[in-house]
């Protein structure tokens, strides 16, 4: 190919090049997974770039799902109206007698000189694209550090918990599914109390409630609430209902399988909570 | 073989661009555990018609861009796309004369080699461990390859790439 201070300089081969980019993806792969600080800056130039490929890859099914909207019929939505007029009437009811459990409950704790009631703020979060990925389950919010989002922040659904945010980007972040076989929830049961930690699995209709002593008192039926142990997740938000337990005399430990709550297929928003300032995370007397 | 022009390289670009695009667009649940590796198809297709233009380092750098997209670890995609592009680039005489259906067949198994890469980082660093739906994708790849051939050549032809 050419000559350099007398060398011949030859084309690198296809062999030499593939171990040079090689070498060069594991140390980028180690750094990314051993020291997030370093490849920090770079995954941000990564996410900003992928910020318009992702509004557009979305667009097809967001005008779809705007078309089949539009296309439904009349009769469809004004029954649709009058049952959620109903549900709303019901939900009024039940919230008027909320309210009043709650002004009850901020008494009493005012009495008793309790620690602030439940303080967080939240927002919502619309999902940008889901599934962002082979082999991995994450949703993308349209919110990032521009927002305040942070990393290591609760996200949460009308039906209990969905995950947390493991990256934020300026305009997006990522969340980590409750299913993802890195998250662990701690959690208690709703019905005795008993503590234990909720594991993803990787699959979206499955979570495995590992290490509970082949005695502990747990059956299917029971649902899992946050204990807000550990300080990510606040208290008492379900996260999973017991769907099989089985008890091998020969182990040490349950094989205790359960059902996320959160809708973790249906989503298109999300709420993203803030502690208040001030608070710290709550344990159960 | 000359140079490629402007236009010729904006038709390349523009078959990956639409292979990232059809990756990272949202699809019902069903769909989503079988999604091919639309790039990795698009990257071997280039690589057996033009290997002296596309080759190892592009494929890293569009599996760098991937990593971004997909949120996976930054390296993990660009290696096995740097990968399937030596593979691709070494076997391409003989990826050539095969009939379809073996050329679709061998095809898969250079990707699939390529996603067990990424599996493997993953269940070494995450502790995920591969289950099987992961290989779903892997037979799309060869039911869809025969397909996307026929498409890709045609785009090749229209624009004069040889």
């Amino acid at each position: 190919m050419g000559t350099f201070l007398g060398w011949s300089i030859k084309r690198p081969s296809n062999l030499t090049k593939l171990l040079v980019l090689a070498a060069v993806s594991i140390a980028l792969i180690v750094a990314d997974a051993r020291h997030r600080h370093i490849a920090t800056n770079l995954d941000g130039v990564a996410a900003r770039l992928a910020y318009p490929l992702q509004m557009l890859a979305a667009l097809p099914s967001t005008t779809i799902g705007a078309l089949w909207h539009d296309l439904r019929t009349n009769a469809r939505l004004r029954r649709e109206n009058a049952q959620l007029a109903q549900e709303n009437r019901l939900l009024q009811a039940k919230t008027a007698r909320l309210g009043a459990l709650t002004a009850q409950v901020e008494r009493l704790q005012h009495i008793l000189k309790a620690p602030a009631p439940p303080g967080y703020r939240e927002t919502l979060a619309s999902i940008l694209a889901v599934s962002s990925g082979p082999f991995t389950r994450r949703l993308t919010l349209d919110e990032g550090a521009n927002a305040h989002l942070y990393v290591g922040q609760a996200v949460i659904d009308a039906h209990g918990i969905v995950g947390q945010i493991v990256k934020v980007g300026p305009d997006t972040s990522q969340v980590m599914l409750v299913t993802d076989p890195n998250s662990g929830v701690p959690v208690v049961s709703e019905r005795n109390g008993l503590r234990a930690i909720v594991f993803g699995t990787g699959s979206l209709r499955r979570v495995k409630v590992p290490y509970l002593p082949i005695t502990a008192d747990i059956r299917p039926g029971d649902i899992l609430v946050s204990s807000g142990l550990g300080g990510i997740y606040p208290a008492d938000y379900p996260v999973a209902k017991v769907k099989r337990v089985v008890g091998n005399p020969n182990e040490a430990f349950l094989t205790v399988v359960a059902r996320p709550l959160a809708h973790l297929n249906h989503h298109t928003d999300v709420l993203l909570l803030w502690p208040k300032p001030g608070r710290t995370g709550r344990a159960r007397g | 073989m000359d140079n490629l022009t402007l236009r010729q390289m904006a038709t390349i670009a523009a078959t990956f661009l639409a292979a990232i695009l059809l990756g990272i667009m949202p699809t019902p649940g069903a769909a989503a555990f079988m999604r091919p590796d639309w790039v990795a198809i698009v990257l071997v297709y280039w690589c057996i018609a033009i290997p002296e233009r596309i080759g190892i380092g592009i494929a890293w750098l569009i599996g760098l861009l991937l990593d971004g997209l997909y949120g996976s670890l930054l390296g993990e995609q660009a290696l096995a796309k740097a990968v399937l592009a030596y593979l691709a680039l070494r076997f391409y005489m003989r990826l050539r004369v095969f009939p379809r259906w073996q050329q679709a067949v061998a095809v898969g198994f250079l990707i699939a080699g390529s996603d067990v890469i990424v599996l493997m980082i993953k269940s070494l660093i995450h502790g995920n461990v591969p289950v099987w739906s992961d290989t779903a994708p892997m037979v799309v790849n060869v039911v869809l390859w025969p397909f996307l051939f026929v498409i890709l050549r045609e785009v090749r032809r229209r624009a004069k790439i040889s």
